[in-house]
């Protein structure tokens, strides 16, 4: 695979431009999300951190599936005891009618069983072999999040030591920009994301976050020492070019790199369970973002104006 | 030479112990995996934190319940200072594991009827067998299910239900087991006499440990009326063969002799020890049965899970495929573009992925599906580190040094920028592993071993295959392993 010269000087400009419009898309992101009324928070948070009960259950038909709407279903729960569920009970139908998965707040066990068994009256016969539930307590969504946030945190700034003690003062910012520049993205994508076709985050969310640093950073780190590495060897040329050309050396390590992880990634996206659709999605995302901010962006941090 | 043929046997040499360990102990998946019920329940305290002595109280309480469910492999642990996870493998219906374990149970004191001596020794002995065939089943199906030992569990079972006549008819040799544990302990009961002794008699139950030998005694502390009930019925056996037993749900837990000295006025004061060999696993359990297994603390579910058998096997049958084919396509890539480096990159994976596994079932690592992400991405990983060789493989190759060379620097160079990497993805693994709950914990432990074994595998096993490779002569032709020498001007020139 060849992997033609990139001209980093002249691109300069361009890189800033897609970087700004990037972050500055994200932050509208992550604006109209806190603002709006039906999220109200930077991100969609799901039910690991808001607390809530989701049942997903396959219907047994033969063949085809009735069909059905999720408003008819609610109708046939009218006599259901819990009226202020009702109210706040969510339906998705999806694979042709087959798979029903039903959204509620936190309920106790004894309730959703009886909501299962209303159901199956009127969906029926449900087939319990395939189905998956999980309910959180609203106490455990908060402590979830709390835990989350403060790893984060704490790995971020592990990370920042690292870099300090690893490179001078001006790198080390520049690649924590560009490690920042990432996880804003990523954050923005998943802002838009829970915006327009409600996507929600959870527990893995954060832990994708936190392998996109550990990820990025790496990359910057790797393209950085190949600077430092040329900077030491030819004092006398021009700082500028010796950036380009370490870039370039770099690049198609960087790029293979990047595609070696994405690969196995896409595979998960295409054919893996669905509990891991949208971690994969993250993390892929975020290697691509992180691939292109430590090798254009982190670099064109350090080119220096004339 | 010879050192280098040393590391080549001695990487082989782990591979057959990978494969052993791998057939010997099979890996244990998540609920996630195979199906079941998890719930994570919290204690609920007033005012100040959760003791370590009461959570391990509240653990010993439902350990008993969850048994009495006859789940086998159910799994009950503890998490952070004030949550237990429960685990129970198979279950559909979190409710009635959810009844079980809020039920209490019905505390008696018996004392045994006049002339059943022979016949208590005996079922005592057919307990004590009994509880050793569980513990040995218990240790069993941690491991590869070994069909003789099982075989010989079964005889043994068969042998002593002639013993005491009693035929359990359970599909599951686990529940087989425990029903006749129940019905053995039962028999026990019934030669027992009731008296008006019960739980509701009973203040409070206490262990501490003895300061002569070391051995551990529980306390039981009864009420007035209860003192006084206590003194009749140790005054009656006092002295004789009878004993008195503690018997829970009708099942007799203990037995217990009431020496000469209290013949004439039976225990009295109101409190009494029972000793006996009891380590502090012993003492503690009878603590909580005397407690009529009332729980020290109230309990909350905060969280359920629930997988039916065919989701889990679905999800199974997903992930292998997904890591099976990007691991092709990897694998592909990194041949196309590297020839014979490539090719030893592929094999070193393969030899990486079973070290890996091998690892999961010696810690033991239970595998679920965010595990499995993380293993999957631990490859990339992995990969990165032969990538980061190869091209300074092909820098030196290019700026014409030999084959032999080439290899050492370019392994050489790599070495800085490959830990760099690793330690960068290693500081968010243990950040996620000691913050993250359950599922979080089951990724960043799967990265983070990956990422270890991948710092010996990358720098260690792919240098020790090129060195054997290298040793023959028509494998060091430069053609064979990078595709184009001209690639330098590439470089340099400056495309406008």
């Amino acid at each position: 695979m060849k992997i033609k010269f990139f001209n980093l000087i002249k691109n300069k400009r361009n890189i800033f431009s897609i970087s700004s419009f990037l972050l500055l898309l994200s932050l509208t992101g992550i604006l109209t999300s806190s603002f709006s009324p039906k999220i109200k928070k930077p991100i969609n948070l799901g039910m690991d951190f808001l607390g809530g009960n989701e049942i997903r259950i396959e219907r047994k038909c033969n063949n085809i599936c009735s069909e059905i709407r999720s408003d008819e279903i609610i109708k046939s729960l009218k006599k259901f005891p819990n009226k202020n569920l009702l109210n706040n009970i969510n339906f998705q139908i999806q694979n042709d009618n087959k798979l029903i998965s039903i959204r509620t707040p936190f309920i106790p066990l004894e309730q959703s069983e009886e909501l299962l068994k209303n159901l199956d009256t009127f969906l029926g016969p449900l087939d319990y072999e395939s189905k998956s539930a999980r309910s959180i307590g609203p106490k455990l969504g908060k402590k979830l999040l709390l835990n989350g946030s403060i790893s984060l945190i704490i790995s971020l700034i592990a990370i920042s030591i690292y870099l300090s003690i690893r490179f001078d003062k001006k790198f080390a910012i520049f690649a924590l920009a560009a490690l920042f520049h990432d996880l804003f993205i990523v954050f923005g994508v998943f802002s838009w994301l829970g915006i327009l076709i409600s996507v929600e985050v959870n527990s893995l969310f954060a832990v994708s976050l936190l392998t996109i640093a550990g990820y990025s950073v790496n990359d910057t780190v790797v393209i950085f020492d190949r600077i430092r590495e040329n900077l030491k060897a030819n004092d006398k040329g021009a700082k500028n070019q010796i950036i380009e050309l370490s870039v370039n050396e770099s690049l198609r390590r960087t790029i293979f790199t990047s595609l070696t992880t994405l690969i196995p990634l896409f595979t998960l996206i295409i054919f893996g369970s669905y509990t891991l659709f949208w971690f994969s999605v993250s993390l892929a995302l975020g290697i691509i973002v992180g691939s292109y901010s430590s090798i254009l962006l982190a670099p064109s941090l350090l080119l220096e104006e004339r | 030479m010879n050192r280098r043929q040393g590391w080549f046997f001695f990487i082989i040499f782990l591979l057959a112990f990978s494969i052993y360990l791998l057939i010997n102990y099979p890996l244990q998946l998540g609920l996630d995996l195979k199906g079941g019920s998890q719930l994570t329940l919290q204690l609920i305290k007033k005012e100040g934190d959760v003791t370590k002595d009461e959570l391990d109280s509240v653990k010993a309480v439902l350990d008993k319940r969850v048994n009495n469910l006859g789940v086998s492999e159910s799994n009950l642990q503890t998490l952070g200072s004030n949550q237990l996870i429960l685990e129970l493998p198979g279950e559909q219906d979190p409710l009635s594991a959810k009844r079980v374990i809020g039920k209490t149970a019905l505390l008696e004191f018996r004392k045994q009827s006049p002339n059943t001596d022979k016949e208590l020794r005996d079922l005592q002995l057919q307990r004590s067998k009994i509880n050793i065939l569980i513990k040995e089943f218990d240790e069993l199906i941690k491991r590869k299910i070994d069909e003789n030992a099982i075989t010989k569990i079964k005889n043994s079972l068969i042998e002593i239900e002639d013993k005491i006549s009693f035929k359990s008819n359970e599909k599951d040799i686990y529940k087989d087991l425990n029903n006749t544990r129940k019905y053995i302990n039962k028999e026990i009961a019934n030669l027992f006499l009731k008296t008006d002794l019960t739980g509701k008699d009973l203040v409070n139950a206490g262990r501490r440990q003895e300061q002569v030998n070391n051995n551990w005694e529980v306390l039981l502390t009864f009420t007035n009326q209860g003192g006084e009930k206590f003194a009749d019925i140790t005054k009656s056996i006092a002295g004789t063969e009878r004993l008195l037993a503690i018997v829970l749900d009708g099942e007799s837990i203990s037995e217990a002799s009431v020496g000469n000295q209290f013949i004439n006025t039976g225990i009295t004061g109101g409190s009494a020890t029972i000793s006996g060999n009891f380590n502090a696993e012993e003492s503690r359990e009878l603590e909580v049965q005397l407690r009529g297994g009332a729980l020290p603390l109230p309990i909350e579910i905060i969280e359920t899970n629930t997988i039916g058998p065919i989701l889990g096997s679905k999800n199974i049958e997903k992930s292998l495929y997904a890591a099976i084919l990007g691991l092709v396509f990897v694998g592909l890539f990194m041949i196309i573009n590297y020839r014979v480096l490539g090719l030893i990159s592929v094999i070193s994976l393969i030899f990486y992925g079973f070290f890996n596994l091998a690892l999961y079932s010696l810690i033991p690592v239970t595998l679920t599906l965010p595990g499995i992400a993380g293993l999957i991405l631990s490859i990339g990983m992995a990969v990165d580190a032969n990538i980061l060789i190869f091209e300074r493989v092909r820098d030196e190759l290019k700026n014409g040094n030999t084959l032999i060379r080439s290899i050492d620097n370019g392994f050489l160079r790599a070495n800085s920028s490959i830990i760099d990497g690793h330690i960068t993805t290693l500081i968010s693994c243990i950040v996620l592993f000691i913050l993250g709950t359950n599922f979080v914990k089951g990724f960043s432990a799967t990265l983070g071993i990956g990422v270890l074994i991948s710092l010996f595998t990358s720098l260690n096993c792919s240098k020790t295959f090129l060195r054997f490779i290298t040793s023959y002569q028509s494998m060091r032709q430069k053609k064979l392993y990078i595709d184009n020498l001209n690639l330098k001007s590439n470089l340099t020139e400056n495309e406008k």
